[in-house]
């Protein structure tokens, strides 16, 4: 069962959240505030997706996000205040993977966990003939196995969370053409126009730390200035 | 102000140089008159006598006299005229005085028939039976009233101009002053409450410089607070409301419940969209009006993002006309999501209370981009026009939607924010047209 973690400090958000999340089928863990949190993520039977409010009390969610980070590869999704777009980004670039502001509605939040934790199989995507893809033959080579939902450099598996593995995705599907941000965001997150482009640079930037040889000069995950971003075959 | 100042040295120099001048003249000429009187007598006695003594000619008394320079002596004595010099304008040039002279007193004139004039006196001699006259023309005097008069003249005339002059610096000294005032008072009240004037040593000046400095900042606190308190309602309800709606889309989906629940249900659903609604735009504003970024702007066409909102506000994307049509697409450098917002705050407006969208037309208009909603529902008055922009302002009759009556005081702001104007108008053939116009991409300074 999908073990969920809350960390929220207020009382009646967190009650009316559980459950609706448990009819969703989720096991939910609350966490009051955020050490809690930390201390339920290095609990042995770990999370498979945290729900974290940026508005905490105390340690805010911006510590507990760059702590819990590195401590496992569940996907974040934080719970920020409407006017807070510094917030998002922020929150995102400390490693979180996905935003609802408040006051949210709560079919959203339920698509948003749905999406993140979707396994890349089930992607809905037709199975092709050629979906394997040799992205970089100089370094590595660097493989995409679609079907396998495995990525590998020179035989090394890469993880990929499961946004990470659709962006990719996507970019492949639209190999050596531009991809602008805004349908990025529509292919990738289905969130359609009011999203904040934002969140698709950190993600990119993401891919890239995990894709490129060298992420500061990328080759194969270009930006194209103005435009959006292209995915080069080499 | 300079001209009064001036008008005033000017009148006051001319009333003193007038002043002068006349008084001087008077003093003078009277001045002149006594002198030509006492010589009239010592001469007049002189002729008199010679005349009673051994009954000489008249002729020939007049010939042994020397008269002072610039002065003829007449004589008339039975009728005759006699002279001391070679002219017989005797007569003519005593007349004024002859009357007085006739009745048997000293009589003192002026004559203008000689150039300059000249003073006559006449003084009867009913001791010799005659009358003596003597006409001496005030040459010194005439010269010295005109050398006055240019002195005065030229006084008055220097003395407006200095008038004029202080009058320039004094009024430089007192408008510009309030010129400085008069535009930082407009520019405060455009909004821009940065406006502070520069401190002064003027003492006359300190105190309003600091009256008003102070005035602003007082405002700009005011302000402040008031956008503070809203933004920390909105702040503080935002959970609430989230807890409400969380709660209340558990119930929605529990099923077995009796009818009045679900009606109680259905109720607070659509309440607490509406709430929700108003919530966020109320959020959404509070942060614009504190006039933050929201986010990068980006160049984009101006016909991409309107197919975008018709797209997110499931509207066909043929409602959308370029003008001129086939020309390339405008572009315009804008913060995308808001200007999205704006676009689908205007559709869904046209929507519930227009009747519908019934076209959008981009119109490329060189430095700016027009985009015009229109619908083809009842218009909006005349006199709403500008109301409809205002928070919670409401075209009557309405149908009391989903809408938080926000929606269009965000697209105003919205697009003040990026420079630029909405307002509304109508057509001919009928229907409300929203008229959205934004800087075009390259006058935003792309």
């Amino acid at each position: 069962m999908t073990r969920v973690l809350m960390v929220e400090d207020d009382a009646g958000l967190r009650a009316s959240l559980r459950m609706v999340l448990e009819d969703e089928g989720y096991q939910v863990v609350e966490a009051a505030d955020a050490e809690r949190g930390l201390e339920v993520v290095v609990e042995p039977a770990g999370v498979d997706l945290m729900l974290v409010d940026l508005m905490l009390h105390g340690m805010d969610g911006f510590s507990f996000i760059r702590r819990a980070r590195p401590q496992t590869e569940a996907p974040i999704v934080v719970v920020s205040a409407r006017d807070g777009v510094e917030d998002i980004v922020a929150a995102l670039e400390a490693g979180a993977d996905d935003y609802v502001t408040k006051p949210f509605v709560v079919d959203e939040v339920k698509a948003r966990l749905k999406a993140l934790l979707r396994r890349p199989s089930m992607a809905g995507t037709q199975p092709r003939e050629a979906d394997v893809f040799v992205l970089d033959a100089q370094d590595g080579p660097l493989v995409f196995d679609r079907g396998a939902a495995a990525l590998t450099r020179g035989g090394d598996e890469v993880h990929l969370t499961n946004t990470e593995f659709r962006l990719l995705s996507v970019l492949v599907d639209h190999a050596g053409r531009v991809l602008s941000r805004s349908s990025l965001l529509e292919h990738v997150w289905e969130r359609g126009f009011f999203g904040d482009e934002r969140i698709v640079d950190v993600h990119v930037r993401r891919l890239r730390k995990k894709v490129e040889a060298d992420p500061s000069s990328p080759a194969t995950l270009v930006t194209v200035r103005g435009l959006g971003y292209r995915l080069d075959v080499r | 102000m300079t001209l009064a100042f001036a008008l005033g040295a000017f009148t006051l120099s001319a009333v003193l140089a007038l002043g002068t001048y006349f008084s001087a003249r008077h003093f003078l000429v009277e001045q002149r008159e006594r002198t030509a009187t006492r010589q009239a007598f010592t001469d007049s006695a002189l002729v008199r006598d010679n005349l009673q003594t051994s009954g000489a000619e008249v002729d020939e008394v007049l010939g042994s006299l020397s008269p002072p320079a610039g002065a003829v002596i007449y004589v008339r004595r039975h009728g005759e005229w006699y002279s001391s010099g070679l002219d017989t304008s005797g007569p003519e040039l005593t007349a004024e005085v002859q009357p007085v002279v006739a009745d048997g007193s000293v009589g003192v004139g002026w004559t203008d028939t000689t150039d300059p004039s000249a003073v006559v006196v006449g003084i009867p001699l009913p001791a010799a039976e005659a009358e003596y006259y003597e006409v001496s023309v005030a040459e010194e005097l005439d010269q010295t009233l005109r050398t006055l008069g240019l002195a005065l003249a030229v006084c008055a005339g220097i003395t407006t101009l200095v008038g004029a002059g202080v009058g320039r610096v004094a009024s430089r000294r007192v408008l510009t002053p309030l010129e400085a005032v008069t535009t930082a008072a407009v520019r405060v009240s455009a909004g821009d409450l940065t406006t502070r004037l520069e401190p002064t040593d003027d003492p006359d000046l300190a105190a309003l410089v600091g009256s008003f400095n102070h005035m602003v900042d007082a405002l700009n606190q005011r302000i402040e607070q008031d956008a503070r308190f809203a933004a920390d309602v909105s702040h503080e309800l935002r959970t609430p409301v989230t807890t409400l709606t969380t709660s209340l889309s558990l119930l929605q989906h529990t099923p077995d419940l009796s009818p009045r629940a679900e009606e109680a249900v259905r109720l607070m659903t659509d309440e607490l969209t509406r709430f929700r609604r108003a919530l966020e735009d109320l959020l959404t504003l509070g942060k614009l009006d504190a006039g933050h970024g929201e986010g990068d702007r980006v160049v984009i066409g101006a016909g991409e993002l309107v197919d975008q909102a018709l797209r997110a506000t499931d509207h066909p994307p043929d409602l959308i006309r370029g003008e001129p049509v086939g020309g390339p697409e405008p572009m315009l450098r804008v913060d995308r999501v808001q200007v999205l917002r704006a676009l689908t705050n205007l559709f869904r407006n046209a929507d519930l209370h227009g009747g519908g969208l019934t076209g959008v037309v981009v119109v490329d208009g060189g430095d700016v981009v027009d985009v015009r909603v229109e619908d083809s529902g009842p218009g909006v008055p005349v006199a709403d026009r500008t109301r409809v922009f205002e928070r919670f302002a409401r075209a009557g009759g309405q149908r009391a939607g989903t809408g938080s009556g926000l929606g269009l005081s965000i697209v105003e702001q919205i697009v003040r924010n990026h420079g630029g104007e909405v307002w509304c108008t109508d057509r001919p053939a009928g229907g409300a047209v929203f008229v959205v116009r934004l800087p075009s991409a390259k006058a935003s300074g792309s």
